[in-house]
């Protein structure tokens, strides 16, 4: 890419494009001056409609904060995001739900833009936290091209105060490089791990999965919170503790270097690791767990809701939404990005596993994120 | 006695020699060495996070630094001439400050700062109207918090060296009749310069290497440790090993020329 | 300037920051600490004494925590006693600071990179493969107490050498002499005068590792996997995690008393074991 000059301040791209529109300057010109060359060049058309929008919504400062999760971005779509608005991108990322809604009950994050799970969406519009969105300023977004199953959690009292971005599954990831065998339940996953997996296993640090993977065990629901079911699931939890590898929701590392051979997996995370390394592969329990979409959300405190909605909408154009996956190996849900994604993720069954495997898996519950019990559990099996 | 003092540095320095090492890796994995490269340096240098984040963590170390240091030998100063309950008081408070876990500091503060903001911010706006200060947390709580504990640490040192010091000086200068400033700029100033320093280099350093507090009081800001930490979650590169090695280079070329300088002006 | 106006001007700016930074955030912890958790988590005001009922829910925490961070200072002492003798009193001279140095310069990477730096060491394809291309079987170092206890003794390491060789470094040489002249063997001059003598160092230095492992979370964090749980990860778990911010207080306000006693209770018997002598300081 040839160097363009860095971003100019908002009130003079706008001076310019007021006089790109009179004709005053030409086109070349125009895109010369504003940095927005290199965007364009690079995009190509990507982002038909964004210099109009970025008019349309007058200055959108030079920050934007957006609270994420690792392994989500490609760093260099936010920079080009900064060559097209001005706006730099700082990224926040976290290991959990709990942790950004922590932090957010707390007050003064500062996040414009939040990356959260379909189960927290009801406890942040419950709290005041997030803001309904004015659809008219996302036109990169079209409800009709995402399957309501995994939009609808981020309509909350007939209101959108969520915009779908990616949906996946909770399984298992196998380095079958060390390993000769073909598990394809929990229940083969939990006793694998306290016999011959002994010490080669790793658990998510977090309540919703480490606890509902090992309630499938016995076939309860992943979502259960009935004292008796979690009482069962702690005892198989402590139980196997003594054979864990690690209890961390950052398994790559491990994944990757060998130490660890099966590990609690999202579907993402799985694609990464199998692209790099073919022996490792993605497994959905076949007694069900988790399925899930994350959204994007804006909090009511979000210092740069101008920025906020600039971003989200660069990030939902279908091309932008592609390279993005690409990146970061998730589906996105939506059916003018799934067309432009290359075959060998198309035919992926990590991002499109069989219809009857998706049939058992559960969406996470709100109640599981505030469950008491739960909680304690969660702590009980790190420190026995 | 010298075959331990080698096993001693063996165990200090295998661990840096190997993030120096790997910073060199061709491969994209910290795993096995693959070949020499010098890829990474370019990465870490071209990548606006790691910049932004060094920026951050610079201009917050400095900072607290500089007003630690200075309000703690001020109190170290003003503290010689406290006695009775006011002393207890301080001496009870600073060695708290020293005490309470970063992690309990961490907490508390976010808590604190963010209630207090809660109540502050509408009055500010209701004073200000439209264009008003908001508070948020960002550099200046990491700056206040991460002083809190360096500023004990400075009162503690200087009070150690000021105990330490000739007060026959000190009684022989006012004899002479010269004022309490300029017998405390000429006789005090210089005899506690290097416990001052030495703070300012301590608080520095806790600044710039601290996690934990930041964790939780940054705000949307991103230190080196946080973006350090968020990396190593996100798998392992050999960034993470360029970014160690150039700040040990950097700390010891400042460590060089700061030994220089003094040398030269010994002389 | 009138000498009482001067001394509540110098310490305004400290007083300021003690009472925003400090006073206010450990009252707002005792405060939380007798309410209760919110719905969906964080804090109602109310005022119970059921989050220091509960506090037996932490008991592991707080006995890892109890038994690690003595054992981690005991051992960063035997390491460290060693080397600080070494450098004050055995080394060259005209080497003395550069060693001195060089005990320091670890110390400025950051103790997270330092602690990445031995998952790539103790991890499968680090030290265990060593250990078992010599045929000494298949250990597993990385994610055990073991691994958190390498980084702890490798992270303080220099906190605790520093303060010791100073000690050791003021300590009269003609003391040493004078116990070889009056026939001691060597090991007794050590165990009976340069011991002694560097029990301020000793004190300082162990206090410094002690109060920074009681806090501990990155560590463990890192090199324990998860596994190994201090007060510090419990801390970051109810604040972050369950979000039970009340009980989270409770075990900060906890921590913070044990913290205050235990360290008390040792510049006690510190202070007796060095005959009174005032120089043993905090630091």
């Amino acid at each position: 890419m040839t160097k363009f000059r860095d971003h100019i301040p908002a009130k003079e791209f706008l001076q310019r494009l007021e006089s790109y529109r009179k004709g005053s300057i030409t086109r070349r010109h125009f895109l010369g001056v504003t940095g927005l060359g290199a965007a364009t060049a690079m995009l190509s058309s990507a982002m038909p409609g964004l210099v109009r929008r970025a008019h349309a919504q007058g200055s959108i400062g030079d920050k934007v904060v957006i609270a994420t999760w690792p392994n989500y971005h490609d760093p260099q779509d936010f920079e080009a995001f900064k060559e097209a608005t001005g706006a730099a991108v700082d990224m926040n990322v976290f290991g959990s739900n709990e942790e950004m809604l922590a932090k957010l009950q707390a007050g003064g994050t500062g996040w414009d833009v939040v990356v959260a799970t379909n189960y927290t969406i009801p406890i942040y519009v419950g709290e005041g936290i997030i803001e309904e969105f004015d659809l008219s300023r996302l036109p990169n977004y079209d409800p009709s091209a995402t399957d309501p199953r995994y939009a609808n959690p981020g309509i909350v009292d007939g209101k959108r105060h969520a915009i779908p971005r990616n949906v996946g599954t909770t399984g298992f990831c196998l380095n079958t490089a060390d390993f000769d065998g073909s598990p394809a339940t929990w229940k083969e996953y939990w006793d694998l791990t306290r016999d011959q997996l002994s010490g080669r296993v790793i658990v998510h640090d977090y309540q919703l999965t480490a606890i509902g993977n090992a309630l499938k065990y016995y076939g309860y629901s992943f979502n259960s919170v009935d004292p008796k079911e979690l009482e069962d699931a702690e005892k198989l939890l402590i139980e196997a503790k003594p054979h864990l590898f690690a209890i961390t929701s950052d398994y790559q590392p491990s994944m990757r270097s060998g130490d660890a051979t099966m590990s609690m997996c999202w579907t993402g995370d799985a694609t990464q690791m199998h692209r790099d390394i073919p022996s490792i592969v993605y497994i959905l329990g076949r007694e069900g767990g988790e399925i899930w979409s994350d959204f994007f959300t804006i909090p009511a405190s979000a210092p740069h809701k101008d920025a906020a909605y600039a971003l989200i909408d660069f990030l939902l154009e279908p091309k932008m939404a592609a390279r993005e996956a690409m990146f970061h190996g998730y589906a996105t849900g939506d059916k003018r990005v799934d067309a432009l994604l290359p075959a060998e993720m198309r035919d992926s069954d990590i991002l499109y596993p069989a219809a009857e495997l998706l049939d058992a898996l559960e969406f996470g519950a709100a109640v599981t994120m505030t469950n008491p019990q739960r909680a304690e559990i969660l702590a009980r099996f790190k420190s026995a | 006695m010298r075959i331990y003092a080698i096993l001693v540095y063996l165990f200090l320095y295998i661990p840096i020699g190997i993030i120096a090492l790997f910073s060199f890796n061709a491969g994209r994995h910290a795993a096995q060495f693959t070949g020499f490269s010098l890829q990474w340096y370019g990465t870490v240098l071209s990548n606006p996070f790691v910049i932004g984040a060094l920026k951050t963590s610079v201009i917050v170390a400095l900072s607290s630094a500089a007003l630690a240091t200075l309000s703690g030998t001020l109190a170290a100063v003003a503290l010689q001439g406290v006695r009775g309950r006011m002393r207890a008081f301080y001496d009870a408070l600073i060695y708290m400050a020293v005490m309470v876990p970063g992690i309990v500091i961490g907490i508390a503060t976010l808590i604190a700062l963010v209630t207090v903001f809660d109540v502050l911010n509408p009055m500010l706006s209701g004073l200000f109207g439209e264009g008003a200060p908001r508070l948020a947390l960002g550099k200046g709580s990491l700056i206040a918090a991460h002083g809190l504990f360096t500023m004990a640490l400075v009162t503690v040192i200087v009070r150690a060296r000021l105990q330490g010091m000739d007060r026959a000086l000190l009684e022989a200068s006012s004899d002479l009749g010269a004022p309490p400033m300029r017998s405390f700029l000429q006789i005090t100033l210089p005899q506690i310069a290097p416990a001052v320093l030495a703070g300012f280099l301590l608080s520095f350093t806790f600044s710039f290497d601290d996690f934990i507090i930041a964790f939780f009081v940054a705000g949307s800001e991103t230190t080196l440790p946080i973006y350090v930490f968020s990396s190593i979650r996100r798998g392992v590169t050999p960034e993470i090993n360029a970014i160690g090695t150039m700040v040990l280079v950097a700390s010891l070329l400042t460590l060089v020329s700061a030994q220089v300088i003094l040398r030269r002006r010994a002389r | 300037m009138r000498p009482g106006l001067r001394t509540a001007l110098f310490l305004a700016p400290a007083t300021a920051w003690l009472l925003v930074m400090l006073v206010m955030p450990l009252v707002v912890v005792i405060v939380f600490s007798f309410g209760e958790r919110g719905a969906a988590g964080g804090y109602v005001p109310a005022f119970t004494l059921d989050n220091y009922a509960n506090l037996g829910a932490r008991w592991t925490a707080f006995r890892n925590t109890l038994t690690l961070a003595p054992l981690g200072t005991v051992l960063c002492l035997l390491i460290a006693w060693p080397l600080a003798y070494f450098l004050a009193l055995k080394a060259d001279p005209r080497w003395r600071t550069v060693l001195l140095i060089l005990v320091i310069v670890p110390f400025w990477t950051s103790l997270l990179i330092r602690s990445y730096a031995w998952i790539q060491i103790l991890g499968g394809s680090g030290l265990p493969r060593i250990i078992a291309d010599l045929g000494l079987g298949k250990p597993r170092l990385i994610n055990t107490p073991f691994a958190v206890m390498v980084g702890i003794v490798y992270g303080y390491l220099p906190l605790m050498v520093f303060p010791i060789y100073v000690a050791l470094e003021k300590l009269d040489r003609r003391l040493l002499e004078a116990s070889g002249d009056l026939g001691s063997p060597p090991w007794r001059t050590v165990l009976q005068v340069t011991l002694p003598l560097s029990m301020a160092g000793v004190a300082t230095g162990s206090m410094l590792v002690f109060i920074l492992l009681m806090g501990e979370f990155l560590v463990p964090q890192i090199l324990g996997g998860g596994k190994v749980f201090f007060v510090g990860n419990a801390l970051v778990d109810l604040f972050l995690q369950s979000r039970n911010w009340p009980f989270g207080a409770a075990v900060a306000a906890t921590l913070v008393a044990v913290m205050l006693v235990t360290v008390t209770l040792y510049m006690r018997a510190i202070r007796r074991l060095s005959g009174g002598r005032d120089d043993v300081a905090l630091m």
